[in-house]
């Protein structure tokens, strides 16, 4: 193991020291890692309105050691797709990659992600996935688990997570698959390999808000790894939409951690039942499309 | 191409088309299209030209529509698009987005009313909605002036003194579907006279920023008040490109306004596109009667040219507006700037005519009846409505 | 109209704070205004919130420009200057730990209130570990000083809802808060600053790095520490068990040989009989299996260089009486300190027990006399058949400036099996002795070895191979209380011996068949003073037989033999002696502590070299107080992927049983069982979970999620930046060896 990004000087790191992000961010990790994956290859990020663009600070200094775009909260795709379509018309070929929320992704965003995707445009789009509107003070989004406590859902929620990743499948792109920052090497690995091919790429990254899951910013990397052995997050990738490759089955570890380290979760400390049953459910689905559609060659 | 026939939206497709390729030896060209009657010829023409650099994105909505152009032009690449109506208000966050970043998109508003309930004909609602986005915005009476005008607004908008984006706005159906007489150009003319689209804050690798962050008050104030006097710049640099526009086609276009008998005239009327021609035929009329009748085509609404508005109307007392368009709970939009324009001129009595609203034809009995009106006014009153549907 | 500032950091609960003291002016009948200064949503960046009270309508929405109070929720934002906007006769209030005092500096000559509300609120569980919310504890504070009742302040939490824990910590602010005023003359405010130059699109230096020193934003910070592995803990020799053990995951032997023989000069010999310790106290056990420590180390002495011996240096000469482990230890250990060292043998050869009480197939004669001889390559002078009596040691305490006896445990234990005609039980210890000489015979006849230890093992072992037809094993406790290592006993059950647990020998007498050892079964009994269960005897019938036999062996244990000792000394914590003049003496090994292990013996020598060297030079070279053990808590087992020990080969007991060639072979690896020590120990070295200390495996460097931690050569691990570092702690999670801690700015 031998971390590249450290020795680096701090303008040259994508996410630079001094940036106005929480202590213990999910976001902040997943952003290092996305530096330590390119190496040395300089990306254009293209944020919509989200936490995301909120780590940049205040003009005219950047948190941000790349060169990046701030988009409004629906457009990011359609933005990178610009950006896109005028690099490849000009041979440069520093990857542009969409770094958004789950509120610009499965909410408002959707449509413009879609239609990117189905015009399978050059792009890795990244989804940082806190499960809230973080940046507002963290209301329900689309991305919020069933039973979950957010300033608007104050009973806990009531409908389940939309399924983001069966959305980004079903358009058929080359790549899409989640990520985990408890799980470094898998992380790594699949970044590296969606830069290694063309067209729409989807990654989604399950990232702890300390402040809006009202967690331990020192556990944040400890939880999504609990997320992961308990099948509540789960670790796979889809080749083209229709091949499934499951990279970590679920262990014998129970919701209970994960959950009762996050007073989000209040209302179902005492009845995970519609949660495990979410999480069954999502298994029956992978391990019969993994079993159908398996991603063999690759 | 010389003398052709063809509609407005053939005209604004091919001319923006010969712009986008003119770039060809610099970043390229790059629009995102999404289509809205009455200006999906705009959209078809260029989905099916062949660019040699240039790439025409086919979005889900206006909105990333306008989303694909900032993408592109961050890029530094030479953008442009077009919408009407419900097009451009759902596409409003990022024309403001565009304004605010300062990048010389430009676009092709077919004015149609807005809605619900829907109505496709022609009102200019639509694009001075926008009229605060920082946006400049060109009104064209004639396919002539449209295709003039859209190379002169990708002329003024990337010159570094200006570097905002512009509406070239036109009739819906009036002008975009109709067949008209026009003298289009050669891509060589157009590649003389647009230099390569230089984009002087795009994102560079070799010197990262980040665009469009968080921005403090004070900076957001300078940057509105430096957005402010790069529209009054528009003005001077329009004048050069009409000056270059003319050496190289032969002909001069119209700038800011366009006058007509205003010299000794006591009552002007002020009006813009199609009506602005019918206005002309009828202040040519009554001139041969012997009155004292001038004209002013307005044809930049922003920067609005008060000067040059107040050099116009000279010593005119009476000034009439014919808006098509309204500002519910106020009046018409033109008329709006032009009483500030007057604003120390209490002895010009300004009266405001709603001609046209939701499409209706303005005809030359509509107008003679709008200064008949006029000759018995003795005071200005509240916006007149005029009844245009026969 | 009054105005108040609230200085804090976001997750504090400034806004709320602001709320809470209107709310209470509210109840009483004023028009009041409570408003935060906006930006984003950030967890510990410092935020401003503000409180207008007036008896007329508030109608000034500007924020507060000369504040009558100033509230600061946080003292890590006190900073010069910041009290330049209060009005004078204004209180400073803050939230300040007794034990702070850097508000002292800044706010001379102002009112200061003070309390330490983070604790109360910590006490109160409210907030995080990081970011505890002091805004409801602050509020009782406050209320002091604006001359506000409790009732007044309480009303006001409940009236935004707040209860329970909120209200007791009010409380207990409004009692604890700590009125004064500070000497000196209040600080003039600085005259504003000039006009700044605003940045624009266009310019060309935009994008420089962020101005915000988000180190200020911590309240914690990370620090590296080294706690003691368990296994380097319970090494009785001191051994740096995880040191060698990560020098050999690393394929450095001679690194980890030279570690061992810092503290051990017989790695070869402890890596084939050492119990280990430190494999029971290895926390891997918890996690699949122990690490194989003791093979390690034999296969670092195999394959390490052994650095070159010393000459020795200094005048002061030691005489070491007993060649066995802890004579041998204290020789080396004080050759290295350049002592010139006599060694006096009573025994033909060197090497006390390690030869004549281990059998070669457990320890090799040539490993044995290889580590011997380096130890002696040392300025070493060795003299064997020499047996040192009382009346000699007189004469060394003059011939030698210190004198350390470690002569083991010369008495046998015996048993009495009544009168009999048939042979004599033979002591354990001497017929190990006549089977390494190479003399005895047993061949058909029937052996009983009588004790649990290692020498029973020993004796039962070597009776077989040299001939035995049968040999039994007869214990009074069950195999669990056996002394012996377990290894020793599986071994010699694998070879085929009987082990008889539960059984107690009675009388041996002669028969017509041969010798009959008769034995009483017997039972477990409530603990005895050894804290095993004390052997009971059946009372039933059955319980009394008989067992045929032609030999009788004892291993029943020994004790020491002090005669050697001059009269009227006294073993003082089994270190030193008194009642002697000259030289000073000391004693170790199991004639001191009978602690019965060679690694104990070797840890004694090493004691006793740094006693003999302190009272010699005065230099002390005892290490300092050990820091706390990384118990398995500290270790993140999630962290590792679950590996199952290198193999080893052992000889097939039947290809064993009749001879005394080595039976451990150490690592192999290849499944054709080719050996290849060192790929064996590497991989069982990689096992190593190196508990408490720091093995550079990066963990902390890629989780940070900051990018402030970088590798530092100088310090050999890395170093915080503290100026950035926002204390969130996933370095400390990110470990998995307990080597970060969070600690108090």
């Amino acid at each position: 193991m031998s971390a590249v990004t450290p020795s680096k000087p701090y303008e040259s790191h994508l996410l630079r020291p001094g940036n106005t992000n929480c202590a213990g961010c999910g976001m902040s990790i997943g952003l290092q890692w996305l530096d330590e994956a390119l190496g040395d290859e300089q990306p254009v990020l293209v944020i919509p309105s989200c936490c995301g663009i909120v780590t940049a600070g205040a003009f005219p200094t950047s948190g941000y050691g790349v060169p990046t775009a701030a988009t409004t909260f629906a457009s990011s795709p359609a933005v990178a797709t610009g950006i896109s379509a005028v690099s490849a018309m000009n041979d440069i070929d520093n990857p542009v990659i969409c770094w958004a929320g789950d509120g610009g992704t499965y909410d408002i965003g959707l449509a413009t992600l879609s239609a990117a995707a189905e015009r399978n445009e050059d792009i890795i789009y990244i989804c940082y996935d806190n499960e809230i509107y973080g940046n507002t003070g963290g209301q329900r989004s689309g991305a919020t688990p069933v039973g979950a406590v957010t300033s608007t859902t104050p009973s806990g929620k009531v409908e389940r997570k939309k399924d983001i990743m069966a959305i980004m499948a079903a358009h058929r792109i080359p790549y899409a698959a989640t990520l985990s920052i408890g799980h470094r090497e898998d992380f790594l690995r699949k970044v590296r390999y969606a830069r290694s091919v063309k067209g729409f790429r989807f990654l989604l990254m399950l990232s702890p808000c300390p402040t809006g899951w009202k967690s331990e910013p020192d556990q944040s990397t400890e939880l999504i790894e609990l997320a992961v052995r308990s099948g509540l997050f789960p670790l796979y990738e889809v080749f083209d939409g229709r091949r499934y490759r499951i990279n970590q089955r679920p262990d014998s570890t129970s919701i209970k951690p994960y959950i009762e380290q996050q007073r989000r979760f209040r209302e179902v400390w005492n009845n995970s039942d519609a949660l495990q049953a979410f999480i069954d459910a999502q298994w029956q689905y992978l391990d019969g499309m993994a079993t159908v559609f398996p991603a063999k060659d690759i | 191409m010389g003398r052709t026939l063809a509609t407005g939206n053939n005209v604004a497709g091919h001319t923006l088309a010969l712009a986008g390729e003119a770039n060809r030896h610099a970043r390229g060209c790059c629009a995102g299209a999404y289509p809205i009657t009455p200006q999906t010829e705009i959209i078809e023409f260029l989905s099916g030209f062949k660019f040699n650099k240039g790439r025409i994105v086919l979005v889900e909505s206006e909105h990333s529509a306008m989303g694909v152009c900032i993408g592109a032009a961050l890029a530094g690449a030479r953008t442009f698009t077009a919408s009407s109506s419900n097009g451009l208000a759902y596409m409003t966050e990022n024309i403001y987005a565009a304004g605010y970043y300062r990048l010389p998109t430009v676009m092709i508003a077919v004015n149609r009313t807005l809605g619900p309930p829907w109505n496709i004909w022609v009102d200019q609602g639509d694009s001075l909605m926008m009229r605060d986005a920082a946006w400049l915005q060109f009104y064209c009476d004639s396919h002539q002036d449209l295709a003039d005008t859209i190379l002169l607004a990708f002329r003024v908008a990337e010159d570094k003194r200006v570097m905002l984006p512009v509406i070239v706005a036109m009739d819906g159906f009036v002008t975009s579907h109709t067949q008209m007489v026009v003298d289009m150009f050669e891509q060589e003319q157009v590649d003389a006279f647009l230099p390569p689209c230089v984009i002087p804050h795009k994102l560079k690798h070799d010197h990262p920023s980040t665009f469009g962050g968080m921005t403090f008050s004070s900076e957001t104030e300078h940057h509105r008040y430096a957005i402010q006097q790069s529209m009054e710049q528009a003005l001077p640099v329009l004048e050069e490109a009409r000056d270059e526009f003319e050496n190289i086609f032969g002909r001069r276009p119209a700038g800011a306004l366009e006058t007509y008998e205003t010299d000794d005239a006591e009552t002007i009327l002020i009006a813009c596109n199609t009506m602005a021609r019918t206005l002309h035929n009828v202040v040519t009329e009554r001139r041969a009667n012997g009155e004292k009748i001038g004209m002013i085509r307005t044809k930049l609404f922003r920067p609005f040219p008060r000067k040059e508005l107040l050099a116009a109307i000279g010593n005119a007392k009476r000034v009439a507006v014919l808006d098509r368009n309204h500002s519910p709970g106020s009046g018409g939009i033109f008329w709006l700037e032009i009483a500030a324009t007057l604003k120390d001129h209490a002895d010009i009595l300004l009266q405001d005519y709603l001609v046209g609203l939701g499409g209706g034809d303005v005809t030359p009995e509509n107008i003679h009846a709008i200064i008949d009106d006029m000759n018995k006014r003795t005071t200005a009153s509240e916006p007149e409505w005029k009844d245009t549907s026969i | 109209m009054m105005e108040i500032t609230i200085c804090g950091r976001g997750g504090q609960g400034g806004v709320t704070l602001a709320k809470i003291i209107a709310s209470a002016y509210f109840l009483k009948g004023k028009y009041v205004q409570a408003f935060g200064v906006y930006a984003a949503e950030r967890s510990g960046a410092p935020i401003q919130a503000f409180v207008r009270v007036d008896d007329e309508e508030i109608t000034n929405h500007n924020q507060v420009q000369h504040p009558d109070h100033i509230v600061v929720l946080d003292r890590t934002l006190i900073a010069p200057g910041m009290d330049a906007t209060l009005k004078p006769g204004g209180y400073l209030i803050i939230n300040n730990p007794v034990d702070k005092t850097e508000f002292k500096d800044h706010f001379s000559g102002r009112k200061v209130a003070t309390v330490d509300a983070t604790s109360i609120a910590v006490a109160n569980d409210l907030g995080t570990r990081t970011v505890p919310i002091v805004n409801t504890t602050m509020a009782g504070s406050i209320a002091r000083v604006l001359g506000l009742t409790l009732t007044e302040i309480l009303a006001a939490l409940e009236h935004l809802g707040f209860t329970g824990p909120n209200k007791t910590c009010a409380r207990e602010a409004y009692k604890r808060i700590h009125i004064t005023t500070l000497p000196g003359e209040i600080h003039q405010a600085q005259a504003p600053a000039g006009k700044v130059r605003v940045a624009d699109i266009f310019d060309e230096d935009v994008g420089g790095m962020p101005k915000i020193k988000t180190g200020s934003w911590a309240t914690e910070k990370p620090e590296r520490r080294r706690l003691t592995p368990p296994c380097n803990h319970v090494c009785p020799a001191g051994n740096d068990v995880r040191g060698f053990v990560e020098a050999t995951g690393q394929a450095n032997y001679d690194l980890a040989l030279s570690l061992l023989l810092e503290t051990s000069p017989l790695p070869a010999v402890c890596g084939r009989v050492c119990p280990a310790p430190c494999m029971d106290t290895c926390n891997r056990a918890e996690f699949d299996q122990s690490v194989n420590v003791r093979e390690i180390e034999r296969a670092a002495a195999e394959l390490g260089t052994r650095p070159a011996p010393n000459r020795s240096t200094r005048e002061a000469a030691v005489a070491v009486v007993g060649s066995g482990p802890a004579g041998l230890s204290t020789a080396y250990q004080l050759a290295r300190l350049g002592y010139p060292v006599t060694l006096f043998e009573a025994g033909d050869e060197l090497g006390g027990v390690l030869r004549t009480g281990i059998p070669s197939y457990r320890l090799p004669r040539d490993v044995l006399d290889d580590e011997i001889d380096y130890i002696l390559s040392h300025d070493i002078t060795a003299h064997t058949g020499c047996q040192l009596k009382r009346e000699d040691m007189l004469r060394l305490s003059r011939e030698y400036q210190a004198v350390f006896i470690a002569t083991g445990l010369q008495n046998v234990s015996d048993l009495d099996l009544g009168e009999t005609d048939a042979p004599a039980p033979v002591q354990g210890l001497h017929f190990l002795e006549k089977v390494r000489q190479g003399n005895e015979r047993l061949d058909g006849q029937r052996v009983i070895v009588i004790g649990g230890g290692n020498t029973a093992m020993d004796a039962a072992r070597s009776a077989l191979r040299i001939g035995a037809s049968e040999v039994r094993v007869v214990y009074r406790r069950t195999r669990t209380e056996m002394p012996a290592i377990h290894e020793e006993i599986e071994q010699a059950l694998e070879e085929g011996i009987i082990l008889d647990e539960l059984v107690s020998p009675v009388t041996l007498v002669d028969s017509a068949n041969g010798p009959v050892l008769t034995c009483q079964g017997m039972k477990l009994g409530p603990p005895d003073d050894s804290g095993r269960p004390r052997p009971i005897a059946d009372t039933s019938p059955e319980s009394r037989y008989d067992l045929p036999c032609d030999l009788v062996i004892l291993a029943l244990g020994q004790s020491h033999d002090i005669s050697i000792l001059p009269e009227g000394s006294v073993i003082k914590e089994g270190e030193a002696l008194l009642g002697l003049s000259g030289a000073p003496f000391f004693v170790g090994g199991d004639f001191a502590t009978n602690a019965g292990t060679v690694s104990a013996a070797i840890g004694c020598g090493v004691r006793a070299a740094r006693h003999i060297h302190r009272t010699l030079s005065g230099e002390d070279l005892f290490p300092p107080p050990e820091e706390p053990i990384a118990s398995s808590d500290q270790i993140r087992f999630n962290r590792f992927a679950h590996q199952s020990r290198a193999a080893v080969k052992t000889l097939d007991p039947d290809q064993r049983r009749r001879c005394f060639d080595e039976v451990h072979l150490g690592f192999q690896a290849g499944p054709g069982g080719e050996t290849s020590v060192g790929q064996g120990a590497v991989s069982e070295a990689l096992r190593c979970l190196s508990c408490g200390v720091c093995n550079k495996c990066d963990r902390c460097l890629e989780y940070c999620p900051e990018g402030v931690l970088k590798r530092d050569d100088k310090t050999d691990g890395y170093v915080f930046d503290l100026e950035y570092c926002k204390g969130c702690g996933v370095c400390m999670t990110a470990c998995p060896r307990g080597a970060i801690y969070m600690a108090e700015l």
